[in-house]
């Protein structure tokens, strides 16, 4: 049976036969005229008060026709449709909207009284901001739709949803400004997550994948953010956003690699301290990833690189590891790693006491103990605070750093050239929705490069950036 | 992406070029031409400057060299031109191999490593030679500006322990010595040819053949800068001072209590060599991809094969780049003026194919 | 399908197979390698021709454990011997074990009798060495430089760091001192001039001073006692086509680093009344050229400024208070300089020594003229010294 008949026990019946879970409730309700009813809905997801008060209360009271649009005149709820169709009703029910049946009608309508669990919007701890907004999105794509419609109050902000996932039918948002996005990116998008043909989106990291030019790369080629204030900006750039419910976590493409190194707080302060907390961004990350390989070949192979005197004090300080300098260093990297991912998974109240395990227990403790030396762990530990300068790109640059020091300790300092001639060679090569990774370095565009690595102020960023080729170029008149 | 901009061609000519004449090339010059050595430097890059404005301005026909030739020549023909220029190129990207080889070896590491240390070099080489030449035009963009900068970084901790006047008096080093050391320098000056390969891969504009050839010439003068701070520092010593760009600069009064500060400019050119010495070999493959269609497959084969024959030549060769430098500046001179000088220009009498019909 | 499937999985294998290369490289660790742990760093080496080659005096840095108590820079002295240079070294590396890395090498120590013979014939081997800093000093001493290096210094912890320490640019701005580093010198000496000049080494036992221990460690303990030196180089040896020839004493060493023109805040001094009198330099503008137009001569002209740094005898408060030199003063001072720049210019010519580089000079300017008076100049060139000594008003 496909279709509503009318017959409210056989109706009744094929829905729970395509419903068999157990909360999924039933309830059965007459008129004061002696029309019977029967409410269909998921319980722990239903908003019964409202149900009660838009759905029921009205129609126990009902007098008029059997019709559904007499029927939907009564009910308050401002939220109503009407569907015949088991399938698509059964599709309502789980996500939280219930179904109203009545005897003697082919038809049902669709109540939209879904109980939404929400956290509150709070400020995301992956970017914190001194000055600024501090919302951020939180799980639910209406609230996160609304705080980007708060922000862009326009009628060329266009918010289209999609489904993706056969099972999980996680609503994606894709958002645009009309005229200012570049339309095949947008038209490219739409047909990428339209041709998802997977079980369940968790969240939106998930898209990424199918988002990307490189699926299987380690280079990250699509641009994320926590914050609404962030996410209007890189759309009234002329990108695409995606919004995924259930995620806080919102997509932007194209994505350009200086966008991790640009945080929302260089817009609010003046553009020569945003140069040079960018200037430092830069060099922390370029420290991160290389300072510990640099200092390894430096030990096995060019010894020239440090200044005598500090080279005789870091020979003292090795002199009785048993490890080689590559062994030591890959040792005291994988206890950073090893703390690191445990401090990030264990209970809070367990935090501190890792802390002192990490700092004291492991750190002090191995110096003395002749495991490891003291210049390989001031090393590591700056390595480690340098990759947090950008925290977007963690999981990039912490397997590089990795790659880097194998390479550093197999083949030296040549072998780190090589490699990051190898990785220079593969960033100016990747483009994702016609934007070069690396613009505006390369291919360089001079005035994109006024909000690079040098932050220009306001005023001199009158035209949206070149490299994501918006056709509605100025932004500042 | 596959096409070249103007200004990449630009950052290619200017700063990428001269970077692998600024190894061995500056000791050998001041070894035959002593301190006149910018004369030959001097006229090599003028007479090679006529040639890459004759090569830049056939670049305005937008067609690839095979494209060229087979219009002029014929299918077969434009093969085996092709075929002979690849041996050319392969021919001339073998002295920059073993100079950078040498290089690695006395910057890189402080005892002598085994060759085995350079061989990542050809994992690199392989990647990169399996692409198009034109796909290395968003590499220039970023190798420019390092390029200029670690030369800037040389010469300003270089120039304090100069003296200017070590380059007096001209004529010093004698006519004789300074006609050698044009003859040594032929070797590395094959700039030219290899722009051959770019034909049809330029989006070339109006003024692009002069504005090139001027920041060809600007190159030169970075290399002539190069090489006047190198001699100043050097004077008589200058011969014996291989790998020059690693050694000016050591002098620099902070290198005591930071250590080789140095490195991080000389770091950034060794980044800019290494691609740069992978451009004859890259050239020499596409000059079977031309006329073949470039398949995949066809250009990983390719590169695998040259560079394991690199591999096994420098092994063969190691420690004789001696031998091979007087070789090839000395009984095979004439290849380089041929391929180099004589050649290219013709470039400009080759047909488009709306010519022909 | 499987072929196809087969080449798609190629990058993904050998990307697989690269990594592991690199990982078994890693863990073998070993490409040739020598790192820190297998090192020698050779702080110093002294030169002494012997015989039938050269023995070679090694000190090398050894670093102090993870429990860095105490300050300083351990070394130990390891002697070898050989026909060339390259034979000692490779002679040290059978005798420690240690691959000797002359890098951080910070000074070349020559023995008298190595520098009386062409010294180049032992600095050859480090002008060569890819792997050695020409940036090093380099300095002749009084005796064996063996002996030198291996002496226990009374200031310092290894005798190479006290004597590097008297070749400090302040050392050199007071013009006691004249250093020279290796490539400074082979400069000069493969130039026109062939000349050139290093500081002259001399020790003395401190007295008063306890006596360290030590028998080859200067930085170990026990064995037999060492007498604690102390080190001057106020000296300096000229040389001519890479010998010694003759050896400056202090006043002269001040009078060429006067002519230099890097002389600030060094004294010097003159006379008051037959009392002496210190004065210090605060500009020093000194040159020496070489006039080829008629007959070749040389100039050495001197132009100073100074004050009144201190008197040998007692004055009252208003002398104290005032920096002012007298007339008197200025032209004893202008004498005694006179003297010094003759003295000096005599003993290079006699030595042949080009110190001020007149042939380099000569060449540079014109080819002809440097043809014609190269094998004149300096022994056979008049000298006209010109000093003007003046105080600041």
């Amino acid at each position: 049976m496909k279709y509503v008949t009318g017959d409210l026990k056989r109706d009744a019946e094929a829905l729970k036969k395509l419903l068999p879970a157990e909360d999924i409730l039933t309830f059965s309700f007459t008129s004061e005229k002696g029309l019977s009813f029967l409410c269909v809905y998921a319980d722990p997801i239903t908003d019964k008060e409202l149900l009660g008060e838009q759905l029921i209360r009205p129609l126990l009271h009902y007098e008029g026709g059997k019709s559904a649009k007499d029927i939907s005149k009564s009910v308050t709820s401002p939220e109503l449709r009407l569907n015949r169709e088991f399938k698509k009703l059964s599709e309502e029910v789980l996500a939280g909207n219930p179904v109203l049946l009545w005897e003697g009608m082919d038809e049902a309508v669709i109540v939209g009284t879904k109980k939404v669990f929400v956290r509150a919007i709070a400020e995301p701890s992956t970017d914190v901001a001194v000055k600024g907004p501090r919302e951020g999105f939180i799980e639910d794509v209406k609230i996160n739709t609304s705080l980007v419609r708060r922000r862009l109050k326009t009628g060329e902000l266009k918010i289209e949803t999609l489904e993706v996932g056969r099972r999980s039918k996680t609503v994606v948002a894709l958002c645009y400004l009309e005229g200012t996005s570049v339309q095949d990116t947008v038209d490219e998008v739409r047909k990428k997550l339209q041709e998802i043909d997977i079980d369940i989106v968790p969240d939106s990291s998930y898209l990424t994948h199918f988002l990307s030019s490189r699926p299987y790369s380690l280079v990250k080629q699509v641009g994320t953010t926590e914050k609404p204030d962030i996410f209007c900006a890189k759309i009234a750039e002329g990108r695409v956003g995606l919004i995924v419910d259930g995620s806080p976590i919102a997509l932007t493409l194209p994505y350009l690699l200086i966008e991790d190194f640009q945080s929302s707080e260089d817009y609010f302060v003046p553009p020569y301290r945003a140069t040079f907390t960018r200037i430092l961004r830069f060099l922390s990350l370029f420290v991160a990833i290389y300072l510990p390989a640099f200092y390894v070949s430096a030990q096995l192979f060019k010894l020239r690189l440090f200044p005598v005197k500090l080279l005789l004090t870091i020979a003292g300080s090795i002199r009785d590891i048993p490890f080689s300098p590559s062994l030591e260093m890959l040792l005291v990297l994988f206890v950073l790693e090893v703390l690191n991912e445990a401090s990030i998974r264990m209970p809070k109240y367990v935090g501190m006491a890792l802390s002192v395990v990490g700092a004291l227990v492991l750190g002090e403790t191995a110096v003395s103990a002749g495991f490891v030396s003291t210049p390989a762990i001031i090393i590591i530990a700056f390595s480690g605070i340098g990759l947090y300068a950008v925290p977007n790109l963690i999981e990039q640059t912490s397997v590089l750093r990795l790659v880097m020091l194998l390479i550093a300790g197999s083949v030296g300092t040549y072998g780190l050239i090589l490699a990051t001639a190898f990785i220079l060679l593969y960033l100016v090569t990747t483009e994702n929705y016609g934007a070069p990774l690396v613009a505006p370095f390369s291919p360089l565009i001079g005035r994109d490069l006024r909000d690079s690595v040098v932050k220009y102020n306001l005023g001199s960023l009158k035209l949206r950036p070149e490299t994501l080729g918006s056709p509605n170029k100025r932004r500042l008149k | 992406m596959n096409k070249i901009s103007p200004r990449q061609l630009y950052f290619f000519l200017a700063c990428v070029m001269p970077v692998g004449k600024l190894v061995i090339l500056p000791s050998l010059l001041a070894q035959y031409a002593k301190n006149d050595l910018l004369f030959p430097m001097l006229i090599s890059y003028l007479i090679q400057a006529g040639v890459v404005f004759a090569v830049l301005l056939a670049m305005r026909k937008g067609e690839s060299l095979y494209a060229l030739l087979s219009n002029t020549f014929g299918k077969v023909a434009s093969i085996v031109i092709l075929v002979i220029l690849s041996i050319f190129y392969l021919y001339a990207g073998l002295l920059p191999l073993l100079e950078q080889r040498l290089f690695v070896q006395s910057v890189f590491y402080d005892t002598l490593p085994s060759l085995a240390a350079f061989a990542p070099f050809f994992v690199f080489s392989i990647y990169l030679c399996a692409k198009p030449l034109g796909s290395q035009g968003r590499v220039w963009d970023i190798l420019g500006p390092l390029s200029v900068a670690g030369l800037a970084g040389v010469l300003i901790l270089s120039v304090a322990s100069t003296d200017p006047g070590a380059l007096l008096p001209v004529g010093g080093g004698g006519f004789k010595g300074a006609l050698k050391a044009f003859t040594v320098a032929t070797g590395w000056f094959f700039d030219g040819a290899i722009l051959l390969m770019l034909l049809g891969r330029v989006d070339y504009k109006k003024g692009t053949a002069w504005k090139g050839t001027l920041f060809y010439l600007a190159g030169g003068l970075g290399v002539l800068a190069f090489l006047a701070v190198f001699y100043a520092v050097f004077q008589d010593m200058a011969a014996g001072q291989y790998f020059a760009i690693a050694k000016t600069s050591k002098y620099f009064s902070g290198i005591t209590v930071l250590g080789r500060i140095d490195y991080v400019f000389i770091y950034m050119l060794s980044l800019v060599m290494a691609f740069w010495c992978t451009v004859p070999l890259q050239a020499g493959i596409d000059c079977y991809l031309q006329p073949f269609g470039r398949h995949r497959h066809l250009a990983t084969i390719l590169s695998v094969a040259v560079n394991a024959v690199f591999l096994v030549l420098l092994y063969l060769l190691d420690n004789r780049f001696g031998e091979v430098m007087r070789f090839i500046t000395g009984p095979s001179f004439w290849i380089f003026p041929a391929f180099c000088i004589l050649l290219p220009p013709f470039s400009l009498l080759l047909r488009r194919n709306h010519e022909r019909t | 399908m499987n072929a196809r499937r087969f080449i798609k999985t190629i990058p993904m294998k050998l990307y697989l197979i690269l990594l592991g290369v690199i990982l078994f490289a890693f863990f073998s660790n070993d490409f040739g390698l020598v790192d820190v742990q297998k090192t020698a760093i050779i702080l110093a080496a002294g030169i002494d021709k012997t015989e039938d080659g050269y023995t070679l005096s090694s000190q090398i840095a050894v670093p102090k454990g993870s429990d860095r108590t105490t300050g300083g820079t351990s070394s130990v002295e390891i002697e070898t011997e050989g026909k060339t240079v390259s034979d000692c070294i490779t002679m040290l590396y059978t005798k420690t074990g240690w691959v000797p890395k002359l890098i951080f090498c910070n000074l070349l120590l020559l023995g008298e009798e190595t520098a009386k013979d062409d010294v180049f014939g032992g600095l050859n081997y480090f002008l060569r060495n890819e792997y050695m800093s020409d940036s090093c000093f380099l300095a002749v001493c009084e005796g064996k430089a063996g002996e030198v290096l291996s002496s226990q210094s009374a200031i310092d912890d290894a005798s190479s760091l006290a004597i590097t320490k008297l070749f400090s640019d302040a050392a050199k701005k007071s013009g006691k001192v004249m250093p020279n580093t290796l490539k400074e010198f082979s400069v000069s000496y493969f130039g026109v001039s062939k000349s050139g000049y290093l500081p002259y080494v001399r020790m003395s036992d401190q007295e008063g001073a306890q006596e360290a221990g030590g028998n080859e460690s200067s930085g170990g303990s026990g064995g037999q006692s060492k007498p604690q030196k102390i080190y001057t180089a106020s000296e300096t040896a000229i040389f001519y086509e890479g010998k010694m020839t003759g050896l400056l004493p202090p006043e002269e060493t001040l009078a060429f680093a006067l002519l230099k023109g890097e002389v600030f805040a060094g004294t010097f001094n003159a006379t008051d009344k037959n009392k002496p009198v210190t004065l210090t330099v605060l500009e020093d503008d000194g040159s020496v050229s070489l006039e080829a137009k008629t007959s070749p001569k040389v100039k050495l002209s001197l132009s100073l400024t100074v004050r009144l740094c201190c008197r040998g005898v007692s004055a009252p408060i208003d002398d104290v208070s005032t920096d002012e030199v007298s007339e008197e003063v200025l032209r004893s001072a202008e004498q005694t300089l006179q003297g010094y720049m003759r003295k000096l210019w005599d003993d290079c010519a006699q030595a042949e020594c080009d110190l001020f580089g007149l042939r380099r000079d000569l060449y540079r300017s014109s080819l002809k003229r440097y043809s014609e008076l190269k094998d004149v100049v300096p022994n056979g060139v008049e000298a006209e010294i010109e000093t003007r000594v003046q105080t600041k008003s």
